[in-house]
């Protein structure tokens, strides 16, 4: 009977300010989004907004914001495991402490310092660019320009790549070196001690690491906004776009559409996350 | 086969580091000069933008060296306007986050252990919803709030609070595992403390490192945050920053590279506290700085 009482009454007073705080300030602005997602600007259920979001040019922004977050996931996933299996060999000590230290600063930079910086890097008037010049090469004039997907993916890279090497650290130093004597006692050759010991150990927080580039790749506004201008069709600068009325009127509840997408997609990849990322725990115990 | 001698000396010897290491580097096929030219090469990638930076801050677009666009910066008043509206809007997420997040940390590590995990799935969920969307929703649901809320920064200090709570609540958190909070609450309350005095005289100090860190953590956001800002058209710091680069780009840069190294020089100061006070638990300290890198 005692019992029954205690259970009955499990404290919870205590979260009720944390949640109902995250409830108020982020639960109803999401929540009037997908709302409004589909309403008319009348106030009726309509599925012209999803419909137009999906079509012409939001859908490009679509493609091409994925298009942008898949191409720099891709990279700083592999450039940072490369890094990542360079400092794992290496013997502890400051230089290694160092780069680890490095990591989780520069995965905490972005942002319009980091637009800014790399204006002064790749820009037309950028140190790279200019001493290409005086090398002869016109980088600008070969099509590339700062300013568009291709710049973007690069200054992505700047905090992108530390993050996967904090992330893939872990699980490459928490290969067990028994497991590969063993394999070699038992005369296995490089490459199939990559395929059945590395390989099935590294590839869940690898995936998961990646799942998680990518959201953040997609999501990122600042950067973009800062270094372009709004000129290049990513759906967050469409998103900004409409908040600002720097298009046609009578748009009504497109934002909000778009908006819906954002959330779907980030979504289902956070889904994605959780479980590979469940999986990933499993060896490093 | 000289593998083999080698990790099974290594084993023999209590499987010394430097074994395990060597095995490492073998199998994932990695010599020293594979070492040297990766990290030499990510080694440019990093620091070059710096470099960079310095020099066109005082260099610009021709070519003579002048250090004028620091001392522009000190002379427009919009610097220092700026700057003080992030700084005021700092005080208040970093005030409502210390009183939000601390004694939900502290109540649920007392009472509902079990109820921490899915506290801290609530505390990631922004991670989900991309800023420019929030400030949709916001400026949608929150439209009809009086003037003093929504035509003021007021709007922002609440919403930064969410916002960066996927990099506080751990750090708070982080703080709040490594001290024995059950003990310590027990001794304020035997010795007559009521819970007021117990939170802001007994756990509040001993939590010190960690929420040290959670407001480094929420003014580094709050003077980094542009989308909300600058689509809600307050004036902070970020967005006065891309007014300048419309125009004057070496002021902009010169701009971005102290608010870089300050950044910067806050998390190396905030990794080292955390590593201090936390040694055994270093691997916390580098989680949640891996998971600050979405404040853009």
């Amino acid at each position: 009977m005692a019992i029954k009482v205690l259970r009955r009454r499990k404290p919870i007073l205590g979260a009720v300010p944390f949640v109902a705080y995250v409830g108020i300030f982020l639960g109803i602005p999401a929540g009037s989004v997908v709302l409004n997602a589909f309403r008319s600007q009348s106030g009726s259920f309509t599925l012209s907004n999803i419909h137009s979001a999906l079509s012409g040019g939001y859908r490009q922004s679509f493609i091409q914001s994925l298009k942008l977050s898949v191409i720099a996931t891709v990279i700083a996933a592999i450039a940072g495991l490369l890094v990542a299996v360079a400092v794992v060999g290496m013997k502890d000590g400051a230089l290694k402490r160092a780069i680890m230290a490095a990591s989780g600063v520069f995965a905490n930079t972005g942002g319009v310092p980091l637009a800014f910086s790399f204006v002064a890097t790749l820009g037309n008037f950028g140190l790279i660019t200019k001493i290409l010049l005086s090398g002869g090469v016109n980088i600008y004039s070969g099509g590339f320009t700062l300013y568009s997907v291709t710049g973007l993916v690069i200054v992505y890279q700047y905090f992108m790549i530390p993050l996967m090497v904090l992330v893939m650290i872990p699980p490459l130093e928490g290969l067990n070196s028994q497991w590969f004597e063993a394999a070699q006692t038992l005369g296995a050759s490089w490459p199939t001690m990559w395929r059945s010991i590395v390989a099935p150990v590294i590839m869940p927080p690898f995936i998961a690491a990646s799942l998680l580039l990518f959201t953040d790749a997609f999501a990122a506004y600042a950067t973009a906004a800062a270094l372009t201008s709004g000129t290049i069709p990513l759906v967050p600068i469409q998103i900004g776009s409409l908040i600002q009325g720097n298009v046609v009127a009578n748009q009504g509840n497109l934002g909000a559409a778009l908006g819906l997408g954002m959330i779907v997609i980030v979504g289902v990849v956070a889904i994605a996350y959780v479980f590979v990322s469940r999986r990933s725990n499993r060896w490093l115990r | 086969m000289a593998t083999i001698t080698t990790s099974l000396q290594g084993s023999l010897q209590g499987s010394s580091e430097k074994s395990v290491k060597a095995v490492h580097g073998r199998v994932l096929g990695v010599g020293r000069r594979y070492r040297t030219v990766v990290l030499v090469l990510t080694a440019l990638f990093f620091l070059v933008p710096v470099v960079a930076s310095l020099r066109y801050s005082v260099v610009g677009n021709n070519n003579s060296i002048s250090f004028s666009s620091y001392g522009a910066i000190f002379s427009d008043p919009q610097f220092f306007s700026s700057l003080f509206t992030s700084f005021k809007i700092a005080i208040g997420t970093v005030a409502i986050t210390v009183f939000l997040v601390t004694p939900t940390v502290v109540w649920a590590r007392l009472r509902r252990p079990d109820l921490m995990s899915a506290l801290e799935s609530v505390a990631l969920l922004p991670l989900i919803v991309p800023s420019v969307v929030v400030t949709l929703g916001i400026l949608s649901a929150f439209a009809s709030l009086p003037n003093i809320i929504m035509g003021s920064p007021v709007i922002l200090a609440l919403e930064y609070v969410v916002l960066a709570l996927p990099y506080t609540f751990r750090s708070i958190d982080a703080g709040a595992g490594a001290i024995d909070i059950r003990t310590l609450v027990e001794a304020s309350r035997s010795l007559g403390g009521g819970w007021i005095a117990t939170l802001m005289r007994v756990i509040i100090p001993n939590l010190k490192s960690g929420i040290l860190s959670a407001v480094f953590l929420s003014t580094a956001f709050v003077f980094g945050e542009f989308a909300v800002a600058s689509l809600m058209s307050f004036s902070t710091f970020p967005v006065w920053l891309v007014q300048v680069g419309q125009d004057r780009a070496s002021e902009s840069v010169a701009l971005s590279v102290v608010a870089l190294l300050l950044t910067w020089g806050g998390l190396v100061a905030v990794s080292i506290a955390g590593l201090r006070s936390t040694r055994r638990r270093s691997a916390v300290i580098e989680d949640e700085l891996f998971a600050f890198g979405e404040q853009l």
